[in-house]
């Protein structure tokens, strides 16, 4: 059942795809306006919006073959402006990891000291519930005028922004660990950090799991805003640069890429969470 | 007020020989003493007394059931003894010392089983053992686990995860880790509560028999009247909370190897169920009468030895001294 | 005359052309005269330089003998270089033979140079060219760029080689605005970068960021920029109908803006008031157009002929037609860049004059257009780059319009330039109380620097850092700020 289960999941799915490309080509069609008479002199210096009436708007074959330019050469280097689709992907995942992993080092103490000493949570809340919704791109112009340095800025604004979700998670998680499991370590006379590891840690990890499953997708999307405004590098500057263009073919290539990764971290935390995941 | 020297029958002792009963001379393991919880009332402003003037104690060896009504702070004084909470005022003493926190002395089986549901049955167990001998390699640690993993008839199961085991199975797993690391005692609290019947009779005829073969110290907590006479060696009884006092000890006038299938067909039997029933339908709620009727000391709370004599046992009164035939007398002087 | 002849001797000539600066020759100029009659009207530049000598010699600074010894020996390098340099500030300050000769008279040779030290950093200058046939402290630079065709100099020296020629290895990076560009090189991330011309004088005020004094030592283009309508504003041409219209303008910071508020204040618009100016980077000018957010913008190209190209716009106004020649993107450094890193800062200065002298040249324009097209840089059609670099354009009426000079590359950055944007910051309000217009301009303009370099490099610098300039058909007088700003009806002040 289940294997016959996820083929049809898997036509249906194709099938939506297929109506959506072909929705998108007849809309793309239905764009084209008339071609308009020109002095050829003059139509040569004009592009074909305005000579042909195209649409502003690639066909899905135009920005598939975008897409398979970019997949089959990956990583050519022609300059520092101008890198294949891996090495900007490379780019930015490092800085999101880098920023996502700090942030995990920082967030995860802290959250277990909150989720274990209601002193802690009190004295640190106000903060926390200030800090939490600010945007993270308002950071950006504090960070850049802070660090001096526009990489460093990135992997702070991703820092930032996902400290949050696995810090609260944290406590949550760790403040929610069955007294009785507690109870259990007291009674064997088990060392607080020996009881931290071994019994609030597993405990908790599902939630702390949790936290960074959100953290890691707020700091891919983060990675995208705070790369278009500082450029440079990463898959943020490559979407930018293709606006800089205005190749919306590009566009939509950049967006393409951004969801594939933005769908693997989520995958690869999703994986990690199970592996965690234990039921009562 | 003159006590007569208590006496209460040695394990294996034959009920007949209640009218002699020979001093016990076994080491007392916990003494409770005087002890009393208070906890403040949900304005903060004042407090209440859950129970107070609790006094009584086991003996190496034995097997004491505790039996009340909800709301009389078993659970509490079960912590109290297990160092997981703390009282307003009195103290344990455990083998001499008083106690200030929990101990590998003192192992618990939770009422919930409380198993640590990412680790398999066998690593539930580890972890205690581990704790106890931190020095013990890995093999010797799965040895002694397996041994208990086998007493409780679990074997096959060692590596399952809590949550593929049954309710029963779980709490053999809760008390092999309470038995794994050998405490002086084991500390239960209403462990077999949550099972259905079947699963609760076959697991006290294990624990009767592991106890049996281990000798190994037990306070438990129960309201399960069958249950405390199966398995106990003396039922202390609590009145109902606010302020609960032991209202008496009752010791089991049953031979020690009683089984579930024949304990109900032996004379005292009776005798023993309606004296505890009686207690805990009527006796438990008038109680503070009792107390005012003047000769009741909570350091010395009468010891009931209900029997098929020629008065019905179970009649008689705190504080108002029987013949031993009655199966009454004066409790253990505590010290 | 003689580039090496001491400057400070009022009896030498440095000017190849006449005391005058207005023949080719001395003979030419005496023969002028002898025709007219009339005595060499006097130099305006005179005037402002008297006024600033009296206030600095005020100061009373010593005199340093060493500099003013006639007596150097021209085989030391050197002190070949060190005259070098005080001829061209010398012409910088004075502009002519005459007023200098009449100055140095006046004054004596040893009072002058101290009296100028005081305003222009002799020393370093010197220093900085001196020290420049040293090694290079550093090879390997980024410079920061934001992709528009004004950058030309800055991006095509790259892939020209003409970095390389001067020993440098450079990054040019892209940079998404100017905001950024000018964090990115507060923050020392670039050691130069592509600013606009009004920038280096808002850092160096703290206008719009924390004062760090900046320099600008190139103008990279002259020109180039435009305003360019909706195609629905075809019959609405005359700017007194554009009340309520939205224009865009890639910075606040920028000739764009000053530009298009000047020109519609003159059309009897209040730009705060009678029209909304936004803050719009430039790429996102041609969507909003489309989309209908914006009516117009005055935008840096290749984005004007981009709306042409994309069909969704006309050029309404070249900017030349605003004011011809009027400064529009600086090249631009830290003076402490400059300080730190003095021969890198000349090989690279000399790199980007080079380029700038390179995309002067019209004949070159078509290959620029192809080097700086590509995605490493510009990312645009060739089509769209080229119409603007060789000013053969369709301007989105139908028409094919010939202006050769729509952009050029006149790197001299002309004190004037600074003291004009000055009176527009304060006239719009960016800045306020008083200014000392000169000074800053002084500060941060670098055309004595700009003079010396070329000279050395063969060009010709202009014999004067000082200028009028027509705007409109109205005269700015460098030397009247103050009246200049107090002539506009429209304004903040």
């Amino acid at each position: 059942m289940q294997p016959r289960m996820s083929v049809k999941a898997g036509m249906l799915s194709l099938v939506l795809l297929t109506l959506f490309l072909a929705a998108w080509h007849l809309l793309v069609l239905a764009q084209q306006g008339p071609a308009v008479e020109m002095d050829p002199e003059y139509a040569a210096l004009m592009g074909k919006q305005a000579t042909e009436g195209a649409s502003a708007l690639p066909k899905p074959a135009e920005v598939g073959a975008e897409l398979w330019r970019h997949v089959t050469d990956p990583f050519y280097d022609a300059g520092p402006n101008d890198k294949g689709i891996g090495i900007q992907l490379a780019y930015s995942l490092f800085r999101v990891l880098t920023g996502f992993l700090l942030a995990a080092c920082v967030a995860i103490p802290i959250g277990f000291l909150i989720g274990m000493s209601p002193i802690f949570r009190k004295a640190l809340d106000p903060f926390i519930q200030i800090m939490k919704p600010v945007s993270p791109l308002a950071w950006m112009p504090l960070a850049l005028y802070t660090i001096k340095d526009s990489n460093l800025s990135a992997i702070f604004v991703i820092f930032i922004c996902s400290v949050w979700p696995m810090l609260i998670n944290t406590a949550f998680g760790v403040a929610s660990v069955r007294k009785e499991w507690l109870n259990v370590a007291r009674t064997l006379e088990v060392g607080a950090l020996r009881t931290a590891f071994r019994v609030v840690l597993p405990a908790a990890a599902p939630t702390i799991l949790t936290g960074m499953r959100i953290s890691i997708g707020i700091a891919w999307l983060v990675i995208v805003a705070a790369e278009m405004l500082v450029g440079g590098t990463g898959i943020g500057y490559f979407v930018w640069n293709e606006w800089n263009n205005l190749s919306i073919t590009g566009v939509i290539s950049g967006i393409v890429f951004i969801g594939l990764v933005g769908m693997l971290l989520d995958m690869a935390l999703a994986r990690a969470s199970k592996l965690v995941a234990y039921a009562e | 007020m003159t006590a007569p020297l208590a006496k209460t029958p040695k394990r294996g002792e034959p009920i007949g020989d209640l009218m002699s009963p020979a001093p016990d001379t076994r080491k007392k393991i916990i003494q409770v003493e005087g002890l009393e919880r208070r906890f403040a009332t949900p304005d903060g402003k004042s407090n209440t007394q859950v129970f107070g003037d609790v006094w009584f104690s086991i003996h190496e060896g034995e097997f004491v059931c505790l039996i009340g009504h909800s709301g009389c702070g078993k659970t509490t004084l079960l912590n109290i003894l297990a160092g997981l909470d703390a009282p307003t005022a009195g103290g344990v003493i455990v083998d001499g010392k008083e106690i200030s926190g929990p101990s590998l002395d003192r192992s618990v089986v939770f009422q919930s089983h409380a198993l640590m549901p990412w680790l398999s049955a066998i690593k539930n167990i580890a972890f205690a053992v581990e704790s106890r001998w931190p020095q013990w390699s890995r093999k010797q640690v799965l040895d002694h686990c397996q041994k208990y993993i086998d007493l409780v008839h679990l074997t096959g199961s060692e590596s399952k995860k809590p949550v593929q085991l049954s309710g029963g199975m779980k709490q053999r797993v809760g008390i092999a880790r309470a038995f794994s690391i050998e405490p002086k005692i084991l500390l239960m609290d209403e462990p077999f509560s949550a099972l259905d019947a079947l699963t609760r009779g076959s697991l006290q005829e294990e624990l009767l028999s592991i106890c049996a073969e281990t000798h190994q110290t037990c306070f438990m907590i129960t309201h399960d009247i069958d249950e405390a006479i199966l398995l106990a060696d003396k039922i202390v009884l609590m009145t109902n909370g606010p302020e609960a006092r032991v209202c008496e000890i009752v010791e089991n006038t049953l031979p020690r190897e009683r089984t579930r299938q024949d304990a109900y067909t032996h004379p005292n039997y009776y005798p023993m169920r309606n004296h505890l029933m009686e207690f805990l339908v009527s006796r438990s709620k008038r109680f503070s009468q009792e107390l005012s009727s003047g000769s009741y000391d909570p350091r010395y709370p009468p010891v009931v030895r209900p029997t098929a004599g020629p008065r019905d046992a179970g009649a008689s009164k705190a504080g108002e001294p029987q013949p031993a035939q009655d199966g009454a007398k004066y409790g253990d002087p505590l010290r | 005359m003689g580039a090496l002849s001491n400057p400070f001797d009022p009896d030498q000539t440095l000017w190849g052309g006449c005391s005058c600066g207005q023949h080719a020759s001395q003979a030419e100029h005496d023969a002028a005269h002898r025709l007219t009659g009339a005595a060499p009207a006097p130099d305006e530049r005179e005037r402002l330089a008297e006024g600033r000598v009296a206030e600095s010699a005020a100061s009373d600074r010593a005199a340093q003998p060493a500099d003013t010894d006639p007596d150097v020996a021209w085989t030391d390098r050197e002190a070949v270089l060190a005259r070098t340099v005080e001829s061209a500030v010398l012409r910088g300050v004075f502009g002519g033979d005459a007023s200098r000769r009449g100055f140095l008279r006046a004054v004596g040779s040893a009072t002058a140079l101290a009296a100028i030290s005081q305003f222009i950093p002799l020393d370093k200058l010197k220093a900085a060219i001196v020290e420049a046939k040293g090694p290079l402290e550093k090879t390997e630079l980024n410079i920061g760029f934001v992709p528009i065709t004004c950058a030309t100099p800055i991006i095509m020296a790259s892939p020209l080689g003409f970095y390389e020629r001067y020993g440098l290895d450079v990054e040019v990076i892209k940079t998404a605005g100017w905001a950024v560009s000018r964090d990115k090189s507060l923050a020392e991330e670039y050691d130069a970068a592509h600013m606009l011309t009004p920038m280096p004088l808002a850092i160096t005020l703290g206008a719009g960021s924390v004062a760090t004094p900046w320099t600008m030592p190139a103008v990279e283009n002259i020109n180039g920029q435009a305003i360019t309508l909706a195609m629905k504003h075809l019959d609405r041409q005359d700017p007194s109908q554009w009340k309520g219209f939205v224009f865009g303008v890639p910075f606040e910071y920028s000739m764009h803006n000053f530009l298009l508020r000047y020109y519609v204040a003159e059309a009897g618009l209040d730009p705060d008031q009678d029209i909304q100016i936004r803050v719009v980077p430039p790429p996102e000018m041609v969507a909003n157009l489309s989309a209908g957010n914006l009516d117009g913008y005055l935008s840096p190209d290749p984005f004007n002929q981009r709306a042409v190209y994309d069909g969704v716009g006309f050029i309404y106004k070249l900017t030349k037609e605003i004011w011809e020649g009027h400064p529009c993107c600086a090249f631009a450094a830290s003076r402490k860049f400059i300080d730190e890193t003095p021969n890198t800062f000349l090989a690279l200065y000399k790199a980007i004059l080079d380029a700038t002298a390179y995309s002067q040249v019209h004949e070159n324009r078509k290959e620029i257009a192809e080097a700086i097209a590509p995605r490493n840089y510009l990312n645009q059609p060739v089509t769209v780059v080229e119409q603007v670099l060789t000013g053969r354009f369709a301007d989105g009426l139908g028409n094919v319009r010939n202006e050769p000079d729509r952009i050029d590359f006149d790197p001299f950055p002309y004190h004037s330039f600074a003291v004009w944007i000055l009176t527009q910051m304060k006239r719009w309000g960016y800045v306020e109380g008083d200014l000392d217009y000169a000074a800053i301009a002084e500060q941060v303009y670098l055309a004595t620097d700009a003079a010396a370099v070329m000279q050395e490099m063969g060009m010709s610098p202009p014999e004067t850092t000082y200028k009028s300039h027509t705007i409109m058909g109205k005269t700015f007088d460098p030397a009247e700020p103050e009246a200049y700003l107090q002539s506009f009806a429209i304004s903040r002040v």
